[in-house]
């Protein structure tokens, strides 16, 4: 479905991936994680189109975005949804409007249609009768709440979910990871980045680690555990969830 | 020296790529309205928060602006006993000068920075690359509806504008210089001045895409989060102030070249 070859990016001098090559199928759920500021976040916008690669490329499913027309790469990303780290909401829409907006512009669907599915999937993420607030009257589980439902009710083919649980308690971390496990096709590809491999493992099938700018481990959080890496020890070990670049390099002197 | 001269250097180039980089964005914005496919929904929002949201404001600048020219020609009037002359003098500094340029700056500092703020956020909080994954073009989604409200509002609200301009000039003038409304209406009408009322419509919609463009290229690259919305904020009215005066001037010359 989605296949990166030797893809690198810097921003200001500094290199934030380099070489990376990465190959996603159909009906997988993987998590992509990392310490913060590896470059998660901009390795999925790379994969959806919505940056350029300084060198590689990236096709998805047979079709190199660097190749494509304005028109093309547009038609292209109908087949992605995303779920924003800062939720993404359009401030100046209702909740319903929002969950609404994909279903609206891609114009195949009666007004009454539109009306019922988003009922619907705002039922399943636990937030119906919203549709009339505007996202600042939202708290932050809420919100992502509804960029999930925005996400996916499309139900595009490729889901991206950018740290879903960013800044969430843990009781609505929970329950935004079951929700994605609820909502996954078994046709569709979905990435999750995120620091809370904790509440991903009962969703991904594998994970993908990013580290100093490159792919560092591909597997099961059981090879992870199982590896006398220590990097991957400490990450995927329980003790330190969420660990900084700081936390990783000092790992790295553990022997 | 040589510090200077590079220091210098470094501004003058910024400045080009500046330029460059807004008349790019306006040829671009230029081609998102060919063919037209840009949302009803959000156009009618912009010429909603554009236009009716501004016109308070832009009959107060008007009329005040009004008072001030017959305050500020009164004396010499009165001296001169040339009372006959303020309905045309007020009328022709008014409606294709002063009426246009002031509504304009005006709007820039109302509409334009709101504009730049509200665009900026959406590329900070990630909005902008929302719509781009639904496969929306933010060029046609956001930029043109924007662009075509501030050009036919600020040509509506200068011609809304001159006329309470006008209203101001006349009340102050019978406050002032004793002379009746009737007298002060028939003189703007014997002045003939509908060249100048059309220039300043004409002022009022080059204003209206200048600030529209300004704004829009300004909140379209906007970086580094909320610190980096206030400097284009303001990067942004500083623009849009230069290229009123800037258009105020061609426009000057090419009218009197054709005169």
């Amino acid at each position: 479905m989605i296949v990166a070859k030797g893809v690198g990016k810097s921003f200001g001098g500094e290199r934030i991936l380099s070489g990376v090559d990465l190959t996603f199928h159909e009906g997988e759920v993987v998590g992509i994680v990392g310490p913060g500021g590896v470059g998660k976040s901009l390795l999925m916008k790379i994969l959806c189109g919505l940056v350029e690669p300084d060198e590689g490329e990236v096709t998805v499913f047979g079709r190199s975005w660097a190749d494509l027309s304005v028109t093309e790469r547009a038609k292209l990303r109908e087949r992605f949804g995303m779920l924003f780290q800062n939720y993404a909401l359009f401030d100046f829409m209702t909740v319903g409007e929002n969950v609404a907006f994909p279903l609206v512009q891609r114009g195949d669907m009666s007004a009454q249609d539109v009306q019922e599915r988003v009922v619907e999937r705002l039922t399943q993420v636990e937030l119906s009768g919203v549709n009339h607030l505007y996202s600042r009257e939202l708290s932050g589980g809420m919100k992502k709440r509804v960029a999930l439902a925005r996400a996916t009710i499309g139900e595009a083919p490729i889901i991206i979910y950018d740290d879903p649980t960013a800044g969430l308690d843990p009781v609505t971390s929970s329950k935004i990871f079951n929700l994605i496990s609820d909502l996954q096709r078994p046709d569709s590809l979905s990435l999750i980045t995120s620091h809370d491999i904790e509440r991903m493992m009962p969703v991904c099938q594998r994970y993908i680690m990013l580290y100093q700018g490159g792919v560092y481990f591909r597997g099961t959080a059981q090879e992870a555990k199982q590896s006398q890496d220590p990097v991957l020890r400490v990450f995927f070990g329980g003790d330190a969830v969420d660990v900084g670049r700081r936390t990783m390099a000092g790992a790295e002197g553990i022997s | 020296m040589t510090q200077m001269l590079t220091v210098m250097g470094a501004r003058i180039i910024e400045i080009l790529q500046l330029i460059g980089g807004i008349a790019l964005f306006f040829l671009r914005t230029l081609r998102a309205l060919v063919p037209p496919k840009y949302d009803a929904r959000e156009t009618w929002r912009a010429f909603y928060k554009v236009g009716v949201q501004s016109y308070t404001i832009v009959i107060l600048t008007a009329m005040f602006t009004g008072a001030i020219m017959v305050i500020q020609a009164g004396g010499t009037i009165q001296a001169s006993r040339a009372t006959s002359f303020v309905g045309w003098a007020a009328g022709f500094t008014v409606l294709s000068e002063i009426g246009p340029v002031l509504i304009g700056l005006m709007f820039s500092g109302r509409v334009g920075a709101n504009n730049t703020a509200e665009l900026g956020t959406m590329v900070v909080t990630e909005q902008v690359d929302a719509l781009r994954t639904l496969a929306i073009d933010p060029m046609n989604y956001l930029a043109v509806p924007r662009f075509i409200a501030m050009i036919v509002m600020l040509f509506l609200l200068v011609a809304l504008g001159d006329l309470f301009a006008l209203l101001g000039g006349a009340i102050t003038s019978h406050v002032m210089l004793d002379i009746s409304y009737s007298v002060f209406v028939s003189q703007v009408i014997d002045a003939q001045l509908l060249d100048e009322y059309i220039l300043g419509l004409i002022k009022g919609s080059l204003f209206g895409m200048s600030i529209a463009i300004v704004s829009c290229y300004f909140g379209f690259t906007v970086r580094g989060g909320a610190p980096g919305v206030g400097r284009a904020v303001n990067n942004s009215v500083v623009a849009s102030a230069i290229g009123i005066l800037a258009i105020d001037l061609l426009v000057g010359i090419i009218h009197h070249a054709v005169r």
